[in-house]
């Protein structure tokens, strides 16, 4: 974030804390900053979340759509991202400012959810070579505080999980022409599985140490980082009891100019699999939490867009 | 010194050249550079050829699809070619979509071998109204040092001769289409034109006809590409163009059409060879 | 997609032939059979830790004569060619005044490069995510605080790709960087090693990473992972990885990929001689030739001397 203006002095301060294993937040190398998230924000989205990382906002809606498989995947629905970076996020986002760092994080979670063992794209076939779904995500940047991908990759995760995608009867006409059946209740619907979606963990380099969830002061100080994304565990999304999945990764990448010795990039990615973990579990358990909320009780509308 | 002189100089080191009658590489002024061809360099395409003309590179590969063809003609296949002057051929060049002279050259390139006649479009059909044959043929320039007309025809040619098309079966009643990659059988070129390019030479005491230019050559003679352009077909001429430049004194003209039937033999026997 | 007015455009219904042939749409067991033969080694007759050797006599630089520096490599059928230009000023009232130089990299697949579908004209995702993991990988590498404020452009472009794309990419403007005497820290090189079901494959063909990448139920790992190293320094530039695969199997990798990248140096060097070597040969024949001519020229470029020492 070139808007941001540092003076030596803070940098020495931060970088500093950091090699002592304080922030000056207050947090250590390995805490989170406070997350607030709400689903089901928007009611013309088949899915949406809102997530709010301390200054980060991002809000997020899934759309979707009828569409015809690809002709090497018959079988697969389909999905993409559009990040889109709002020019009130931070001034330098106006015009065509945001574009790159729109496409560099709609690539990543592009190729998180790539792998079959991250999103299962089986679900989204209506009828095979015909018809599938294809899911649209829409992430909106509404405020940078730092560490844009995990909080993006968290809000994904968050919106797929409410997402409903309504049961279809598809029946197979004269001429190879698809004949699609809704059914008119909006609540005859399926939910989604998204327990191995894959979370994003950006690793940040200051000094000699790691740190995760960087504020944008931080992020200044950083020269390199490494993002990685972990599939994760089914067992955190569901009330029914089944086997935990070990995570996987199904992304890892790195920006910024700077190289890294082997054994700091090993160190690092280790380090990152256990932030992700935690963050997987923390996530199900408030997503489920909210689930059972709104089963029991009608919701009082509170929050952002309600 | 002379490298020096070249960059501060051009014009002048240029012309003290041309009065001493020789090229600045060496030349004479009807002498063209040699020419290197290598058919099917590139096997992912389904026919491919790379020409070196002195320093000038272009890989041309041709991809093979299939489309129903137009309504208007539906027993015409499509022979889709694009020159590609990629930015990394020359300085000149930026990233981006093709610029004025890159749809110039292309549109030459697409001119002569149309007028050519040496695809029929109709050996491309496989079922009229339903099924043809489309044909991109996609010239990429690598090194651009002049002539880059010349080397895309002879590429171009050269992978549509060594161009084979597998067999297709095409049901009438469902539509459905079955391709047999074992079974292949060679297309049909009739023709083959040669395209020779020429620079000429506003020198202060007469015209001056250069044969090959190359990219210093065609900028000291104003312009951005070659100023004539001549085509051969197989011993007829089909096709001159003229681009700018100095005006064609009239006692080289017959040698110059010489010049490039002379030329456009020597490529047919370097594509046969090349073939063989 | 918009239509493209600047170029000549096939119909819009074309579709490749390839897609009605048999072998289109194989599953991942059928592949799978067909990955390894009974002695164990791949299709091309290598082992799955053997790499495809960067010929030292085809791979070169100096390739492209109007740029500042070139090259072109080749493993068995992925050919690339890079060009590096002289940098430029950048311009622009907006850009505020950089202390550092700017790289600007772009990659190109040639249309006839894929043995699958033929690729557009137009720059598409891919080749855009290509083009941001190459600048990744060099920014780290080039001395950009010795040309402040001015920025150089790498233009990479794909003739054929049979795996190993970005490597072989990083491998060529790493060349065509030293061709181009652009000041840098140390020597890059880039290899990559894809993972079908807890296998490991070094230097994977386009069929293995297709493979490698392909919609599986199976819990086993898969990937693909590119990995770009600087020799002296040890540090990586650059490391990627898409798929699924599991912690153990990435720290494996990476040591792995470590030594690929050593083997690997040792020829880019070997490379870089003998260019060095090739040119000065090269050049001393082309004087030899010029000689001639330079002395007819002497004369001018005498009186041109004389013109400037009198001011």
């Amino acid at each position: 974030m070139a808007g941001l203006l540092l003076s030596r002095t803070e940098k020495v301060y931060i970088v500093n804390g950091i090699e002592e294993d304080f922030r000056s937040d207050g947090r250590s190398n390995y805490d989170y900053r406070p997350i607030e998230l709400e689903t089901n924000v928007v009611s013309h989205a088949s899915g949406s979340a809102r997530l709010r990382l301390a200054n980060t906002d991002i809000l997020v809606g899934i759309k979707t759509e009828v569409d015809i498989p690809k002709p090497e995947t018959p079988g697969l629905g389909k999905i993409e991202f559009f990040v889109d970076c709002s020019a009130n996020a931070t001034p330098e986002f106006e015009g065509r400012g945001g574009e790159q760092l729109a496409n560099r994080i709609s690539n990543i979670l592009q190729r998180a959810y790539h792998a079959s063992q991250a999103f299962n794209l089986k679900q989204l076939c209506i009828f095979e070579g015909k018809q599938c779904w294809k899911l649209y995500v829409d992430i909106l940047i509404l405020e940078c505080g730092g560490n844009l991908c995990d909080a993006v990759s968290l809000a994904v995760k968050a919106a797929l999980f409410t997402t409903r995608i309504p049961f279809v009867k598809a029946a197979l006409m004269d001429g190879g022409d698809v004949d699609l059946q809704l059914s008119d209740d909006p609540f005859d619907s399926k939910p989604l599985v998204v327990g191995t979606a894959p979370l994003l963990v950006t690793l940040c380099k200051i000094g000699n140490k790691f740190v995760v969830d960087p504020s944008a002061e931080e992020e200044f100080c950083s020269i390199v980082s490494v993002v990685i994304g972990v599939s994760g565990n089914p067992a955190h999304y569901t009330t029914e009891k089944i086997e935990n999945v070990e995570s996987k990764f199904t992304t890892i990448g790195m920006s910024g100019v700077g190289g890294l010795v082997p054994d700091t990039l090993k160190s690092a990615i280790s380090q990152g699999i256990v932030a992700a973990k935690c963050l997987d579990s923390a996530l199900g358990r408030s997503l489920l939490r909210e689930r059972q909320d709104i089963c029991s009780y009608k919701k009082d509308s509170y929050g952002f867009l309600k | 010194m002379s490298d020096v002189y070249k960059v501060i100089h051009p014009n002048k080191y240029f012309n003290d050249y041309i009065s001493l009658n020789v090229r600045p590489d060496g030349r004479k002024f009807d002498e063209q550079r040699s020419i290197k061809l290598n058919a099917n360099a590139i096997s992912n395409a389904d026919a491919s050829a790379l020409i070196k003309c002195g320093n000038t590179t272009v890989v041309c590969g041709i991809t093979l699809e299939l489309a129903t063809p137009k309504a208007e003609e539906p027993d015409h296949g499509f022979l889709v070619t694009n020159v590609e002057l990629l930015p990394l051929c020359s300085s000149k060049f930026k990233p981006g979509p093709p610029s004025d002279y890159a749809q110039v050259i292309s549109n030459t390139v697409n001119d002569i071998i149309k007028n050519s006649k040496c695809i029929d479009l109709k050996d491309l059909c496989i079922v009229s109204d339903k099924l043809a044959w489309v044909l991109y043929c996609d010239m990429v320039c690598l090194d651009n040092d002049g002539s880059i007309i010349d080397a895309c025809i002879t590429t171009l040619i050269t992978s549509l001769k060594s161009l084979s098309l597998p067999a297709v079966s095409f049901d009438v009643e469902t539509e459905e289409v079955k391709v047999d990659i074992s079974n292949k059988t060679l297309l049909k070129v009739t023709g083959l034109p040669v395209a020779t390019s020429f620079a000429i030479y506003q020198s202060p005491e007469s015209n001056i006809v250069l044969t090959d230019p190359t990219t210093f050559e065609e900028e000291m003679c104003g312009g951005i590409g070659a100023n004539l352009i001549v085509c051969w077909n197989q011993g007829l001429l089909c096709g001159v163009q003229k681009y700018g430049g100095g005006n064609i004194p009239t006692e080289s003209q017959k040698n110059l059409l010489q010049v490039a039937k002379k030329r456009s033999k020597l490529v047919e026997e370097v594509i046969e060879t090349c073939l063989s | 997609m918009p239509f493209d007015y600047r170029r000549f455009n096939g119909p819009e219904d074309s579709v490749s032939y390839k897609r009605f042939s048999e072998d289109f749409l194989r599953t991942y067991d059928e592949l799978y059979k067909d990955l390894l033969d009974e002695n164990g080694k791949r299709k091309d007759g290598r082992a799955l830790n053997e790499a495809r050797s960067l010929c030292t006599s085809i791979s070169r630089t100096n390739i492209v004569s109007q740029a500042k520096g070139s090259a072109y490599v080749e493993l068995n059928k992925t050919k690339v060619i890079c060009s590096v230009f002289d940098p430029r000023e950048i311009t622009g009232h907006q850009n505020e005044y950089s202390w550092f130089g700017q790289i600007y990299c772009e990659v190109k697949f040639a249309p006839f490069s894929c043995p699958r579908k033929r690729r557009q004209l137009v720059p598409d995702s891919d080749e855009k995510a290509l083009s941001a993991d190459l600048k990744k990988a060099l920014e780290t590498v080039v001395r950009r605080d010795k040309f402040p404020n001015f920025q150089m452009d790498i233009f990479v472009y794909i003739l054929e790709h049979d795996g190993g794309c970005l490597s072989a990419a990083i491998n060529a403007a790493g060349l065509a960087l030293a061709d181009a005497v652009v000041p840098m820290y140390d020597i890059v090189s880039a290899s990559s090693v894809a993972i079908i079901n807890d296998q490991i494959i070094i230097d994977p063909t386009e069929a293995e990473e297709h493979l490698a990448l392909m919609y599986t139920d199976k819990e086993k790992n898969h990937g693909l992972v590119t990995m770009c190293f600087m020799h002296h320094l040890k540090q990586f530039t650059d490391f990627r990885q898409i798929g699924s695969v599991d912690a153990e199997c990435v720290l494996k990798v990476m040591d792995i990929l470590e030594k690929e990248c050593d083997k690997l140096m040792l020829v880019i060097k070997k490379i870089m001689v003998s260019n060095v070597v090739r040119q000065h040969n090269e050049h001393k024949v082309l004087l030899e030739e010029a000689k001639f001519r330079e002395e007819v020229l002497q004369s001018k470029v005498e009186e041109w001397r004389k013109l400037l020492n009198a001011g």
